[in-house]
């Protein structure tokens, strides 16, 4: 169980794809408590290899504070929205269709901010084919 | 239900933090080995700043030539897209940086697609353009296990095993062996590397082995002796010549694989074997 309850009403929820810990949402929230959840049954389902769960867990710590626990990620975090009185849970945005799943779910029972992806070229239409992809905006990534 | 994981371990010391992963999930397999991606952006940064990009124009096909290896680190969000392609374009304007932006964009292409398609990228995305009805539907245990006989293939998948790693060559070469040259279905291949990889991402993952499948492209990727000796020959071992599945002209393992459903543009080398 957490060791204390965090006075922040919001929590950083960190999803596999954006370990970061310089992440504007870091700076955004710095008094929040931060939390990763290994969601077990998904490792096992995918049968997640080691080497992968020690490349998440050796960047998670890197971020100061962080919280890391193991169960069902939705169940947990609700879990600790209500021990601490969570009002806002803050995350970064992800096409991972399971994550997205949870955020999802999360959604029913707390306000979810999710930070976008910072895309060199911010037109989301994706023809199917990656060289007329590169041909409209070829030019656009070779500029700063 | 619940349990929280300690986080006092000293990053330094990864043989620990791999003693204590395997007691807090008894069920992952036991690498036994560590991987030598250290996982973090403090890591991603170091290896950013040792990646000698004035090769990587001309040397990234080969296995063993000169590329980032910050996929785990991208894909994992500890170095972004954006701040990869900004460095790049600070670095001398040469074609090696313009590959490089050009390899990141394809990285950004599989994202926005996986984005607008989202888990539907995990079924065909279009008809393939070669039969694959009858391809099995899971995988077989010799390529699991990386007892298929073919020492090359073995090698690939032992150093996915041991790093969760492989270099981009070498993961489109067995994932074209898995779907054409053993009639596997993408999907099975897909998840199974998926699984393996430190920098597993639906999209660049999934999307490549449909890619190669030809359920996302106009045609099957397929490689021969020639090309397997050209890119990957001073890392793999040698395969027998007897029985050597590769060791065809495009034409004629296009003939085996696909039975004439398909057929390669003239390659201008006429032999596809060992010079």
């Amino acid at each position: 169980m957490p060791q204390s309850t965090p006075s922040s009403p919001s929590l950083i929820w960190f999803n596999e794809d954006g370990l970061n810990p310089g992440h504007q949402m870091v700076k955004d929230y710095a008094d929040a408590p931060r939390v990763y959840v290994f969601d077990v049954p998904e490792l096992q389902r995918q049968k997640i290899s080691k080497h992968r769960v020690q490349f998440i867990y050796e960047a998670l710590l890197e971020i100061p504070s962080i919280q890391i626990y193991q169960g069902e990620t939705v169940a947990v975090l609700l879990q600790l929205i209500a021990d601490w009185a969570i009002r806002e849970v803050v995350t970064t945005e992800t096409p991972n269709h399971i994550i997205r799943g949870w955020q999802n779910e999360l959604q029913r029972s707390v306000a979810l901010t999710t930070y976008p992806d910072i895309f060199p070229v911010t037109d989301t239409t994706s023809p199917r084919r990656f060289s007329r992809y590169w041909r409209k905006h070829e030019r656009s990534w070779l500029t700063l | 239900m619940m349990q929280q994981l300690r986080t006092d371990l000293e990053l330094a010391d990864r043989a620990a933090i791999a003693t204590y992963l395997q007691s807090e999930f008894p069920f992952l397999e036991d690498a036994e080995t560590l991987s030598p991606y250290v996982g973090g952006r403090a890591a991603g940064l170091e290896r950013l700043q040792s990646f000698q990009l004035e090769k990587y124009g001309k040397q990234r096909n080969f296995l063993d030539g000169e590329v980032s290896r910050l996929s785990p680190y991208v894909s994992r969000g500890c170095l972004t897209l954006e701040e990869l392609r900004q460095w790049a374009l600070k670095q001398p304007r040469s074609r090696s940086v313009e590959v490089f932006v050009f390899e990141l964009g394809w990285r950004a292409f599989f994202h926005l697609v996986y984005g607008e398609e989202g888990d539907r990228i995990l079924q065909d995305l279009e008809e393939p353009k070669v039969p694959m009805g009858q391809h099995q539907r899971s995988l077989p245990a010799d390529i699991a296990n990386g007892t298929t006989g073919i020492p090359s293939m073995d090698t690939l998948i032992q150093i996915l095993r041991e790093t969760g790693y492989l270099h981009n060559h070498a993961r489109m070469y067995l994932a074209s062996y898995v779907v054409h040259f053993r009639k596997v279905s993408w999907r099975a291949g897909a998840d199974w590397m998926y699984s393996l990889l430190i920098d597993g991402d639906f999209a660049s993952n999934h999307l490549s082995w449909q890619w190669v499948a030809s359920t996302f492209s106009t045609k099957p990727y397929i490689f021969n002796r020639e090309n397997l000796e050209r890119y990957a020959g001073s890392v793999l071992p040698g395969d027998p010549k007897k029985g050597d599945p590769f060791n065809y002209s495009y034409e004629a393992l296009a003939e085996r694989l696909f039975g004439g459903a398909y057929t390669p543009e003239p390659t201008g080398r006429p032999t596809g074997q060992y010079q």
